[in-house]
């Protein structure tokens, strides 16, 4: 199997990236050695460097999981190479990007000068983005926010780096995080001081960097008592990557009366038609509602990837604590999505809400895996929970895994899940108003995730129900 | 047949098939040593095993049981306040051993044909032969396999075509001893156009330390109709494991009724497989415990065949320390178009120390079905407390009316009156008690 894999690891770049292999990039295979010299090339304190040693160790005694609903060849970890230098890249202009993907962002309806950044033009060379940049990022400065990579904040702030990394997701958690942990090469850290509302949408200055982050990413986000902050990852737009296998981690704390929000919207290669490529998205997602009255909303849009395995969880700490999780899943071809959430309630009147909705076309499998459990201290715990499944199509699957556990009397939980199908009486209703099939479909799956799309910044709002018409065409009539 | 098994506990189980005698026919020796085989090679699940996340069973494993040769005599009024006046026939078993002397032999339909296992081996072992260690696949289940390794008594009920009998079948399994195995089968082939009623009833005398581990199995052909109702009620020290596969054929009706209320520990598994289309099926059940009981159970609806129908409801009502399991698993496969299957769980609390873990599990392979779980956790609401205080109520009296009403639900539905009537008594009892 790892020929299978060492040819789709080595693909070449098929839209126009070069990357100087002999200088830039760690040999093939993972050893203490390989992390000490990621660690060196960072120019990492020693603490960090033990961090990943210590996550290295423990990855080592770890087996990978096998319950996930999902099927893929093995994956030969020595065969992957953990470090790339900042990818030097050649730099394109407009009119030799792949046609097909402008077709897209016309469809999406990106505006015009984030395209050319999305499709790996250089920035620099046609927008003057470094200006937006700073203007936002002085902006950010004046109330105190710091936004930086992961490297920056290591170097910059590493009392606050120290003190909050592997708080909520331990270097030995499961696997992926642990492998994660040992050799992570970048990724964003945000801190939003005390009693500080984040002016803007994060998302507007992380889409104009569409950063190269890499396959092993880390985010970690802090809000202190009172902040609040919204921070959109990823984008509608497709994004082509070589890397197979993404292993990332996002830690949130929110302390007393602290609000975050995190949204994604991940639309990675996905493969073709037969299933062949496509990433593998293996990622750890946790909040931590540390403080009272603390709230962590997850929303996802998951259009894209081969396989999708990831849990955005809550644990519900801090008395009245509120977790979230909204979430719309889309399969389709071969893809499989085995994606959930975790409530863990532990704080007095923590309360939680679970809202997915999968929809799964041609012979893909899309699975709702989730936890909600009350501990025997959650006193007036509070859980309601809903997922949906849409099923576009006869040869796709559709599954729901909720565990609840429930330890204490005054707890309220409640568990609802329905499947259904695009009916042909809905579809004649729509053309007998003269509404194309197509159209009807996309109108009926925006019905169907309204719940969802409703908790994303707006204009993310647009483009996910452009996205979500886009990934089906074709599957339905 | 050789006990090698390396879990010293399926080990010590297992000493005693070596006393067990031959069987009457060789097809049955061979399944019952792929059984031992099996079970060898098999170790007592753990909370590791995802089957059994949430019951521990090292209790168990700390009591040291055998199947009794011969069992303790037991007296008609012993048994007196379990008979079920409806029923058209009784067959008593105690510690898994028949007891003739307590069965009440009715006038059964034509057709109707209810034995003892060890008597249909031999008079009717072209009936037994096809379906007996056949529908109840062992696969992973050691207790299934341990059941099978120990097969010997039990209960052969065959309903010829068209045969009907509308008097339910009562199936009194006694428990009597202490440190008892019993392992008693059932195997019930109903043919096609058949209707009928059993009633599988397990109760204790005292209060004794045993295992019971049952294994039913039951066929329906096309256009058959059978309910099945299962009482237990065993002893508060006991174990007890039951395994219940049923394969349903083109236009078969099952309708289940399980209720829950004793045993220190107690496990059902309820298989059911849709062979055919357009079955329908109805499940119901309710588990009412308390003190340091568990009870768990599973079960799994298998839609193979399209246009089939299940409608489930299953509730429990925990109190004390009490821990309540409930994982449904549905499955809808390719091809099983315009599938209606329908789940709710209903957990009620009572106390602090109560537990209720539950895992509806949906999984579909055909689009055009409509399926729905619910699932719910939760005390008794304020506002009903409220209404039944303003009515002068006390509380404590209010709490037990609307505690009983939650289980009543299940219980009303079974369509025997004297069972209805001692299940309504027994639960009143119980939320009396508090539990």
């Amino acid at each position: 199997m790892s020929s299978v894999l060492d040819t789709l690891v080595s693909q070449p770049y098929k839209h126009g990236f070069v990357t100087d292999i002999e200088s830039e990039t760690a040999p093939k295979g993972l050893n203490e050695g390989i992390i000490r010299m990621i660690s060196a090339k960072k120019n990492e304190p020693d603490w960090l460097l033990e961090f990943r040693l210590q996550a290295y160790r423990h990855w080592l005694t770890m087996t990978e999981p096998q319950w996930p609903n999902v099927n893929y060849p093995k994956i030969d970890f020595q065969a992957i190479s953990y470090y790339a230098a900042p990818k030097p890249k050649k730099k394109l202009s407009m009119d030799e990007v792949d046609p097909e993907l402008l077709k897209t962002f016309e469809k999406l309806g990106v505006p015009m000068h984030e395209r050319a950044a999305l499709a790996g033009v250089a920035v620099d060379v046609i927008f003057d983005s470094v200006s937006v940049t700073t203007t936002y990022k002085e902006k950010l400065a004046e109330v105190g926010i710091i936004f930086c990579s992961i490297t920056e904040a290591v170097h910059n702030h590493p009392e606050l780096v120290r003190k909050y990394m592997g708080s909520v997701v331990p270097t030995a958690d499961n696997y992926y995080a642990a492998l994660n942990s040992a050799v992570f090469t970048d990724g964003s850290f945000c801190f939003i001081p005390k009693g500080v509302k984040c002016p803007m949408e994060l998302s507007t200055y992380f889409r104009i960097n569409t950063q190269d982050s890499g396959q092993f990413e880390r985010t970690l986000i802090i809000a202190e008592e009172g902040a609040k902050v919204s921070y959109l990852e990823g984008c509608t737009a497709p994004k082509f990557d070589t890397n197979q296998l993404h292993a990332a981690v996002v830690e949130l704390v929110a302390l007393d009366d602290a609000d975050i929000k995190y949204s994604t919207v991940q639309n990675w290669y996905a493969g073709d038609e037969n299933g062949v490529g496509g990433i593998y998205n293996f990622v750890t997602k946790r909040g931590l509602c540390k403080g009272r009255n603390s709230k962590i909303s997850w929303t996802q849009v998951e259009t894209g990837s081969a396989i999708t395995w990831k849990y955005p969880s809550c644990v519900l700490l801090g008395d009245n604590s509120i977790g979230e999780f909204y979430s719309v899943a889309l399969t389709n071809h071969k893809q499989q999505a085995d994606t959930g959430t975790k409530m863990i309630h532990i704080g007095k009147n923590t309360k939680s809400t679970i809202i997915s909705k999968g929809i799964s076309a041609g012979y893909s499998n899309n699975s709702y895996r989730g936890l909600v459990k009350i501990g025997a201290k959650a006193e007036g715990a509070r859980n309601f929970s809903q997922c949906d499944s849409m099923l576009i199509g006869a040869k796709c699957g559709a599954n729901t895994f909720p565990y609840i556990e429930v330890q204490n009397p005054t707890a309220k939980v409640e568990h609802e899940a329905t499947t259904s199908k695009i009916g042909e009486d809905q579809l004649f209703y729509f053309q007998s108003r003269g509404i194309g099939t197509e159209e009807a479909v996309s109108m009926i799956i925006n019905g169907f995730c309204k719940d969802v799309f409703q908790q994303l910044p707006m204009e993310f709002a647009v483009e996910a129900t452009k996205l979500l018409g886009l990934k089906l065409e074709g599957s339905v009539g | 047949m050789n006990v090698t098994a390396t879990h010293p506990y399926v080990a010590a189980l297992l000493a005693g098939s070596a006393a067990l005698p031959k069987s009457p026919a060789a097809w049955l020796d061979s399944r019952r040593a792929a059984a031992l085989e099996r079970a060898n090679a098999l170790s007592v699940p753990t909370t590791r095993d995802e089957e059994w996340r949430f019951t521990d069973l090292t209790p168990l494993t700390k009591l040291q049981v055998q199947p009794v040769a011969a069992a303790i005599k037991v007296s008609a009024a012993d048994i007196a306040t379990h008979v079920v006046p409806e029923a058209a026939m009784r067959l008593v078993f105690v510690d898994g051993v028949p007891a003739p002397e307590l069965a009440q032999q009715g006038a059964l339909s034509a057709g109707v044909t209810v034995i003892a296992m060890s008597d249909a081996l031999k008079s009717h072992a072209a009936l037994v032969e096809p379906h007996l260690a056949k529908l109840a696949g062992v696969g992973q289940e050691l207790f299934t396999a341990l059941n099978t390794a120990f097969l010997q008594h039990g209960v052969f009920i065959h309903l010829s075509k068209d045969a009907q009998l509308k008097a339910p079948i009562h199936l009194l399994f006694v428990a009597a001893g202490n440190g008892v195995a019993a392992y008693p089968r059932c195997l019930i082939v109903a043919e096609s156009g058949a209707e009928a009623c059993v009633i599988e009833d397990y109760v204790a005398l005292g209060d004794e330390a045993y295992l019971t581990n049952a294994v039913t199995e039951i066929a329906v052909a096309p256009n058959a109709s059978l309910r099945h109702i299962k009482l237990q009620r065993e002893s508060q020290k006991a174990f007890h494991i039951s395994n219940c596969a049923v394969t349903l054929a083109k236009d078969a009706r099952f309708q289940s009724h399980a209720v829950t209320l004793g045993a220190r520990l107690s496990r059902n598994n309820l298989n059911i497989s849709q062979q055919g289309e357009g079955i329908n099926v109805e499940i119901d059940g309710l588990a009412l415990i308390g003190g340091r009981q568990t009870a768990d159970t599973h079960t799994l609806v298998d839609h193979a065949k399209a246009h089939g129908i299940c409608r489930q409801t299953h509730k429990t009502i925990v109190g004390g320390a009490g821990h309540a399991v409930f994982n449904g698993k549905v499955f809808v496969r390719e091809g099983a178009q315009l599938t209606d299957s329908s789940q709710q769980s209903r957990n009620l609390l009572l106390s602090d120390k109560a537990r209720v873990d539950t895992k509806p599990q949906l999984e579909i392979f055909a689009d055009d079905v409509k399926c729905a779980h619910g699932a719910a956790v939760g005390q008794l609401d304020a506002e009903h407390l409220f209404y039944l205080k303003s009515r002068g109520l006390p509380e404590a009296q209010a709490r037990n009316l609307l505690t009983y009403a939650f289980g009543a639900e299940i219980i009303d539905h079974i369509p025997v009156p004297s069972l209805v009537a001692a299940l309504e008594k027994l639960v009143m009892a119980r939320t009396e008690a508090s539990l």
